[in-house]
């Protein structure tokens, strides 16, 4: 198996839930930001003496729920800090984005580390699209549209035009260009059938995370499988990628006290002003495709926002316990999903720091050691 | 001139040239593929700002052959008379689909001081290694002209006249998949020139836009998304907004205008 330890980089300092989105920012204090900057870079840069075979991040906006509204700046510090760990881009929210200008930095990305960029391709969550005034029933279109672009930015030889229904340009011809021939790997989210029908189309690795129902998981994993064959592609289990929030301490009476509070900071604090925006979007738009996968959607949130921590250990949606526990919660995830590839987010809400670096260490010197072979 | 397609025969030396045209402003020769003449969208919306005459290949459409007019640039030199005649001692810009590509190209070789601009879309001729080219199954033909098959035109002919035309298409182009003495002068072409392929194109393969793009000296190359090889048919709109731009603003239709409010 392989593991790649993501971070989300929350601001950890919020006493009370701001009521509205976009959050304020009154609150921001940028000497703590820069502190919090290094430590999470810090963090990340030792994901790879811990073992992990990627490290990941990714992109929100407008929110404390995440400080990295351009992942790709990141990714460009990690270039510098790392040698050998690929660096996943989990991913740019392609479309609100100019694609040339993923194409282009996720090319530098690939070029600076050497060949090591995994390139994800997310459509976000609902309320981001608030942020950068792109209608959010124009979502599918795009995304198709500028997956195919970048593509093309990546692969032609040639300087090209393009003209499709939301992106038109006379004349691109990007440098550099990526570093792995044809192109990186492209890793696409999915939580639903149609998502996952889309991944399959483009041959691509699927990323799955918030999972509530690992039957439902299942049957989403299995409408890609049976797309990507159609498509002339069989997904091997390493294309297979499931995030999960993920603690580890020495007992799993530790884990979970720990696990607890940063959890209800994550959903208290950090997810609650995008609640509105979240309604007004799925209410009000054509976000998904039907009205069934938008109910899907929800229930899904509010699922997950209601179990115990103890029930979200027993339904598959997180990772918590002794080093012992955790293997065999992802040793279950491999049975039941297939999944090869688990995505570790162990700065959960404002979990104490010292705390992760423990899971992070726990997981190089209890955990990976058991499940790498699988 | 109206906008309905009106035709009419065109004396030449080698026999009557059958053209069909509307339309006014700056001549438009646009060039059928090997489907026979039929006028797209894009054809329609085109003669609201050009004379567009659309010349059938000879053979095409119960015309009859010419003996003299065996091979491509026989065709080329034929259609470059019928610009000398039409337009004595002008230009004119040049549009072709598929098989009518290839013959634009030796046009726009044998005869530069003819051709301001051309459009290639999908152009035949060129396909190195004998990749692409028109699958003989009908259901797996249509797949790959059309990406959108509920915009492809309704078939009025009837099959003896469809037959003739595939026979002449046979005919002039000897079943050649790569015209090696056409990509030699690819250099020459001095036409400022937009290459076109569908996203989805098959027919011609993805190296031909390569090599025309890399060995014409003022060449453009657009992929239009949602298209197979009849990119008039599959996207008008987008099809027919390119190559307006293209025609009237030449070179400088790569920086975008700001748009009227």
């Amino acid at each position: 198996m392989q593991f790649t330890y993501f971070h989300l980089m929350p601001w950890t300092d919020l006493t009370e839930a701001p009521t509205q989105w976009p959050a304020r920012n009154a609150e921001f204090n940028g000497e703590r930001g820069t502190e919090l900057y290094d430590t999470y870079i810090n963090s990340m840069a030792y994901a790879e003496e811990c073992g992990f075979d990627w490290v990941a991040a990714n992109e929100h906006h407008f929110s404390p729920y995440s400080m990295m509204a351009n992942c790709n700046l990141v990714g460009a510090a990690l270039t510098q800090r790392t040698k050998n760990i690929k660096l996943a881009m989990l991913g740019n929210l392609l479309p609100l984005l100019n694609p040339v200008r993923v194409a282009e930095e996720y090319a530098m990305l690939d070029v600076m580390s050497g060949g090591r960029l995994v390139a994800g391709f997310v459509r976000g969550i609902p309320h981001e699209y608030i942020a950068y005034n792109v209608a959010p029933s124009e979502s599918r279109q795009r995304m198709r549209e500028a997956l195919a672009l970048i593509q093309k930015a990546w692969t032609e030889p040639e300087p090209f035009g393009w003209e499709s229904e939301h992106y038109q340009y006379r004349s691109v011809s990007i440098w550099p260009k990526p570093r792995q021939k044809p192109h990186p790997r492209i890793l696409l989210s999915a939580s639903n059938i149609e998502s996952a029908e889309f991944v399959g189309e483009h041959r691509a690795m699927l990323g799955m995370a918030l999972i509530a129902d690992l039957d439902v998981a299942a049957q989403t994993i299995e409408a890609y499988r049976k797309v990507a064959r159609a498509h002339d592609f069989d997904p091997t289990p390493d294309d297979i990628i499931v995030m999960q929030q993920t603690v580890i301490a020495e007992t799993d009476a530790e884990a979970r006290a720990l696990m607890k509070p940063a959890l209800a900071y994550f959903h208290g604090i950090l997810m609650r002003p995008q609640a509105d925006a979240q309604r007004i979007v799925l209410q009000k738009t054509r976000f998904f495709g039907s009205d069934e996968q938008r109910d899907l959607f929800v229930g899904r949130l509010n699922k997950l926002k209601a179990r115990t921590l103890e029930e979200q250990i027993e339904a598959g949606s997180v990772l918590c316990g002794s080093p012992d526990s955790v293997v065999k919660q992802i040793k279950k995830l491999h049975q039941r999903l297939g999944a090869g590839h688990i995505v570790m987010n162990m700065k959960i809400g404002n979990l104490a720091d010292v705390a992760v670096k423990k899971s992070m260490e726990l997981f190089r010197d209890k955990v990976r050691p058991q499940v790498a072979g699988i | 001139m109206s906008d309905t397609f009106i035709p009419r025969d065109v004396a030449l030396s080698s026999g009557p040239l059958r053209v069909s045209e509307a339309g006014q402003g700056r001549p438009l020769l646009h060039l059928h593929s090997a489907g026979g003449p039929r006028f797209s969208p894009v054809v329609q919306s085109l003669t609201k700002k050009h004379r567009v005459i659309c010349p059938f290949v000879p053979g095409f459409d119960g015309t009859a052959m010419h003996p003299d007019v065996k091979t491509i640039t026989g065709l080329a030199d034929l259609y470059a008379e019928f610009i000398r005649k039409e337009f004595p001692g002008g230009n004119v810009d040049v549009m072709a689909e598929s098989f009518g590509g290839w013959i634009a190209l030796w046009l726009a070789v044998r005869h530069p001081d003819l051709v301001d601009h051309l459009v290639l879309e999908g152009p035949a001729g060129l396909r190195a290694g004998g990749k692409g080219g028109l699958p003989a199954d009908a259901t797996e033909r249509h797949r790959q002209l059309y990406a959108m098959p509920d915009r492809a035109p309704a078939e009025t002919r009837s099959d003896a006249v469809l037959t003739a035309n595939r026979n002449a298409v046979i005919g002039y182009s000897a079943s050649t998949a790569f015209d090696q003495a056409l990509a030699d002068k690819l250099p020459e072409i001095s036409a400022r020139t937009l290459i076109v392929m569908g996203y989805k194109e098959q027919i011609i393969p993805i190296e031909t836009g390569h090599l025309l793009k890399a060995k014409i000296p003022h060449s453009h190359l657009t992929y239009v998304f949602g298209a197979a090889h009849a990119v008039e048919f599959d996207q008008p709109a987008r099809v027919g907004t390119l190559v307006a731009d293209f025609l009237e603003r030449g070179e400088s239709f790569i920086v975008r205008e700001t748009a009227v409010a």
